[in-house]
């Protein structure tokens, strides 16, 4: 069983902190994908599993077993770096037999795993050439198959995609999750790609300045964020976030808002007690509706400003007027083939089941909604 | 168009004169080799003259003396030669033994003072030699390394050291530290991965500078004037040559040539060696 468990992992470079007493647990064949913008922590935290990075104090245990201050060689680990890190002066073949090599496997089995990893990554032909001679692509699967020729109780991928144009990057996107789904190993991917974590992932871990902002599904990201960074950062165009006041709450059911002057709706937010009126409203730009919505909703006066037509969505930047002189960004996205003008005030409704709400520290009240079933 | 052409008249006329330049006193020695003691302090210069290779017998005592023009002078110039193989080759091997872990550390770890050691390191390169050759040559004489090998590759060391130290940083540090990582990911321990990984990538590289350092231990002249009496290296030698008060120019000239055999047969060997970049592609 290859489950990963990191516990009370710190870890410091000189005065400052990376990673502040992460916990995580990763289950067996489990696809787990580490997301966050720069410095976030999470290429240490990958690196500190691997051993790369020696830990100021906590615990990584791989598949049951400290290995805390195992040697990274002895970890069990496979790893793709984000620059490939090929051996330039060997043959793809021998990159490729290099893990087998140092486990000191038979000569004909190293030929015969390599064989096999070679036609799963379709670079049979490719194998007697060195790195240098081939593709981004090219390379990123040699590397790929270096990874697994070994059989590793865990695969670690470290940005492996962001040296790929965009089309490839797509194509191994799906690549590496069929090679998932084939293979059934653990794995831990680290990227800044919001799309490829949720594309990807069984779960995802958000972090931010070396600490966990929330672990959980997409679903769960993207339907319940647990807190405003979370909310932005999953979901593109990110979610749109209105200043707003709690007016009437009926404790333990729903809140009751007011957004601006004259905007006034009821969100089936149980609140829990609010002392502070001041919150943020929160909602994603395709879930704004153009048309009056059965139930209710939260209606507001959209001023167009910019029209992005992409083909299949329609993306209109615009603001929303709060009060007489404070306007709000806001970017909405039409699925329909609705034709938009510039300089419009057009009017918009949210779902109150679409919408979500903030405390002022940005902690997102739980919401108490069923989305719709999905992935 | 035409101003193209111009444009390439005058830069291949600029080429060949600055190759004329740095060419004449190679050719003017080389020609010297071959002339007889007359020829040599002709005016004019004399640029058509009949070759002779009684300079080269000289050279190598090959000559019997009373058939020389020059008496019966002794020379004895392979073994210098010898001595400067030893002695060059010799510190550049201590050099890259002692150097390339030095200059991996350099480049890989951090510690205290680290840019300070570089530092000290370096200014060996730039202290003149002859500061520390007087007391050298006492040190020497007592401990009883005067006039031996093993003395000379070790003080060599001064001039060979720092360079390979440095330039092996460089090389270390231009290797990307993932392919170190992803060596030992692939369950690879520390002797292995510098064996099997970080040597071949600095393999071009150290022979190029190990190329360059031989060349500067093969010219130097101070040390092994002040420390050795029997062991001399060519450069020595050649001084040496001049000694006998006589017109002894031609033989000088030859020995000058011999002496840059070695040199120029490594360059012309090492050649492919120097161009390295092996491990540029690899990244991106």
């Amino acid at each position: 069983m290859a489950t990963v468990t990191v516990a009370q992992v710190t870890k410091n470079y000189g005065a400052f902190t990376a990673l502040h007493s992460i916990d995580l647990d990763i289950d067996d064949g489990e696809f787990v994908v580490f997301v966050g913008p720069s410095g976030s922590g999470k290429s240490t935290l990958l690196r500190c599993i691997a051993g790369l990075e020696q830990i100021a104090s906590g615990m990584v245990r791989i598949a049951g077993q400290d290995v805390t201050t195992v040697d990274p060689a002895d970890r069990g680990l496979s790893m793709v770096f984000q620059n490939y890190a090929l051996f330039p002066h060997m043959s793809c073949r021998a990159n490729l037999a290099f893990p087998l090599k140092t486990e000191g496997v038979e000569k004909s089995e190293v030929s015969r795993r390599v064989e096999e990893a070679g036609r799963l990554l379709s670079i049979e032909s490719m194998l007697d050439r060195k790195p240098a001679e081939l593709s981004g692509g090219q390379r990123q699967r040699v590397a790929i198959g270096r990874a697994i020729v070994k059989e590793p109780k865990v695969f670690l991928f470290d940005e492996p995609l962001s040296n790929l144009d965009a089309a490839l990057r797509i194509k191994m996107r799906v690549e590496i999750t069929k090679l998932h789904r084939q293979l059934q190993n653990t794995i831990i991917y680290v990227t800044h790609d919001q799309v490829e974590a949720m594309t990807m992932a069984d779960r995802i871990v958000v972090l931010r300045d070396g600490q966990i902002e929330q672990v959980g599904t997409p679903h769960e990201l993207y339907f319940h964020p647990a807190n405003l960074f979370v909310a932005t950062f999953i979901g593109a165009p990110q979610m749109n976030l209105l200043p707003c006041q709690s007016v009437a709450s009926e404790v333990g059911k729903t809140t009751s808002i007011r957004v601006g002057q004259d905007t006034m709706a009821t969100l089936p937010i149980p609140n829990v007690e609010l002392t502070d009126g001041a919150l943020t409203l929160g909602f994603r730009p395709e879930h704004v509706e153009f048309e009056k919505p059965l139930g209710d909703s939260v209606k507001l006066k959209l001023k167009t400003d910019v029209i992005e037509n992409l083909g299949a969505v329609t993306n209109v930047h615009g603001q929303v007027l709060i009060t007489a002189t404070d306007e709000v960004d806001v970017t909405v996205s039409s699925h329909s083939q609705a034709v938009f003008e510039v300089d419009k005030s057009i009017p918009v409704w949210i779902a109150v089941e679409n919408c979500h709400l903030f405390t002022a520290d940005g902690t997102a009240l739980p919401r108490d909604v069923e989305p719709p079933t999905w992935k | 168009m035409l101003k193209g052409k111009l444009t390439s008249l005058v830069l291949n006329f600029l080429i060949l004169a600055v190759v004329f330049v740095m060419a004449f006193p190679i050719v003017w020695i080389v020609m010297n080799s071959f002339k007889e003691a007359a020829d040599i302090n002709a005016y004019p210069p004399v640029f058509r003259f009949d070759p002779t290779l009684e300079n080269y017998k000289v050279l190598f005592d090959i000559a019997d003396a009373e058939a020389s023009s020059y008496g019966t002078l002794k020379v004895e110039f392979f073994k210098p030669v010898i001595n400067s193989v030893i002695i060059s080759a010799g510190a550049v091997l201590l050099s890259l033994i002692a150097g390339v872990p030095a200059g991996y550390a350099l480049a890989r770890y951090n510690f205290r003072a680290k840019e300070d050691l570089a530092f000290f390191i370096l200014g060996f390169r730039f202290a003149p030699v002859l500061l520390v050759i007087i007391p050298m040559f006492q040190f020497f004489q007592a401990i009883g390394l005067y006039d031996s090998y093993f003395g000379m590759i070790w003080v060599y060391q001064l001039i060979t050291l720092p360079m390979i130290i440095w330039l092996c940083r460089s090389y270390v540090e231009d290797i990307p530290v993932e392919i170190e990582e992803a060596a030992a990911i692939c369950g690879a321990k520390r002797p292995q991965i510098m064996l099997q990984v970080v040597l071949p990538l600095l393999r071009p590289g150290l022979v190029g500078a190990a190329l360059l350092v031989f060349l500067l231990a093969w010219h130097n002249f101070a040390l092994g004037l002040i420390l050795t009496a029997e062991k001399t290296p060519v450069t020595v030698a050649l001084l040496k040559l001049l000694n006998p008060g006589i017109s002894f120019y031609p033989v000088v000239s030859a020995g000058l040539v011999v002496s840059m055999i070695v040199p120029i047969a490594l360059i012309i060997l090492g050649q492919r060696h120097l161009e390295r970049g092996l491990t540029f592609g690899a990244l991106k």
